[in-house]
């Protein structure tokens, strides 16, 4: 075991030393070609002052060109992650753009304008930023700021399928159909008293029948009446003021009374009608 | 047109006489009980017309009181039908069973319903 232990101190050790370092580029170079393959322009870059800024056509080509190597010397080291970040100061968007490190060190990164990666953020006249992030887990991260870059400005984004959902929708106008109109007074009054009219017939022929009801306040009739004229009453109640639940209760306690006077008073009557009594 | 006219006159004076004989039938044979239940309909009949003729003529708001007010007439008009149908001696054959106070109890029981229905609906 303590030979083991020992052995992982070791690594620890070294590890520690090894972190002390830092990543550094050489020989970082750019290349701008047309889609003809004629060279436009080509520079080393300077990590020490920005140059002038690339100008990229419709159709051109970038070629950036690197080597990765630990504390300026010549060995090159491959970091666990390299990114070109493009960034638009002014509108705040930026793509990040992974980039192939051999294990030697070298990079090579190529932005062909005629199919631009989709990492490449919106465009506008306005140049982005590129940098170079270095990310290691045994050295120092590190940002290099290479060069300003201008690309043809983007087309306008493609409107989402759903676009149209999202938008303020016109106010809903309500067409109602207007009030309805009472006929005027005097047409009431004369279909009033027409609906009327029929009672005065009613009446009339009953008087001349000659109506006679001999038994009708007869102790063991009147009770039916009277009940059926509360039943009556009941409904007209509740025409104008009960709901319905209460009138149901009220006609159902009213219904047991009823039930009973109307037997007395119908076995009466077939008494009477049957000449037993 | 000569001969239609002549034989149009036996046809009119006919039926004239046929409905005088029903009529004078009628008024001599039929119970005054009856009698007064034709009245009872008469009367219904004609309410329902004039409703009927002022939803037609004038205007049918409030629909929901026209309903009730029409449908009161031809619920009860039906009603008072079967009640007399029931309560005559020369149907005593057809309704053995149902003695003129069962008929009657079924008619308020009837009338009751109906009228809660169209109370209901009058608003």
């Amino acid at each position: 075991m303590v030979p083991r232990i020992t052995f992982h101190f070791i690594w620890l050790v070294l590890a520690t030393c090894v972190h002390a370092g830092s990543l550094s580029l050489q020989n970082p170079r750019f290349t701008i070609t047309s889609s003809t393959a004629a060279q436009l322009r080509t520079d080393t870059l300077s990590l020490a002052e920005k140059p002038e800024p690339l100008k990229l056509g419709p159709s051109d080509t970038l070629k950036f060109t690197f080597q990765i190597t630990e504390n300026g010397e010549g060995k090159g080291v491959q970091p666990h992650q390299t990114f070109l970040r493009f960034h638009d100061s002014v509108s705040g968007e930026e793509g990040i753009q992974p980039v192939r490190v051999t294990p030697g060190g070298k990079a090579k990164f190529e932005l062909n304008m005629a199919r631009p990666p989709p990492s490449l953020p919106p465009t506008a006249d306005r140049p982005l930023e590129v940098s170079l992030i270095l990310g290691s887990f045994v050295h120092e991260p590190t940002i290099f700021d290479l060069f300003d870059l201008y690309v043809p400005p983007s087309h306008a984004p493609a409107p989402h399928p759903d676009e149209a959902k999202f938008h303020v929708l016109p106010l809903i106008h309500h067409t109602f159909r207007p009030e309805q109109k009472l006929p005027p007074k005097f047409v009431s009054v004369v279909f009033a008293a027409l609906v009327l009219s029929p009672w005065l017939v009613l009446l009339g022929l009953w008087s001349k029948i000659g109506v006679r009801v001999p038994h009708l306040f007869s102790p063991r009739i009147i009770p039916f009446t009277a009940l059926l004229g509360a039943f009556e009453a009941l409904l007209c109640w509740y025409w104008i003021d009960l709901k319905l639940g209460e009138v149901l209760l009220y006609g159902g306690i009213l219904a047991v009374p009823t039930i009973f006077a109307g037997k007395t008073a119908l076995a009466a009557t077939g008494e009477w009608r049957t000449g037993k009594n | 047109m000569a001969p239609a006219k002549s034989s149009k006159t036996p046809v009119a004076s006919e039926t004239s006489v046929a409905l005088t004989t029903m009529w004078k039938s009628y008024i001599q044979h039929t119970s005054d009980r009856l009698k007064l239940i034709d009245a009872f309909l008469v009367f219904i009949m004609f309410s329902g017309i004039v409703q009927f003729a002022y939803c037609v003529l004038v205007t049918n708001f409030p629909f929901n009181a026209f309903l009730a007010g029409f449908a009161s007439c031809v619920g009860q008009f039906v009603l008072t039908a079967s009640l007399r149908a029931q309560v005559n001696p020369e149907n005593r054959s057809e309704f053995n069973d149902v003695s003129p106070e069962r008929a009657f109890a079924d008619f308020t029981l009837g009338s009751i319903v109906l009228h809660f229905f169209v109370y209901n609906f009058l608003g």
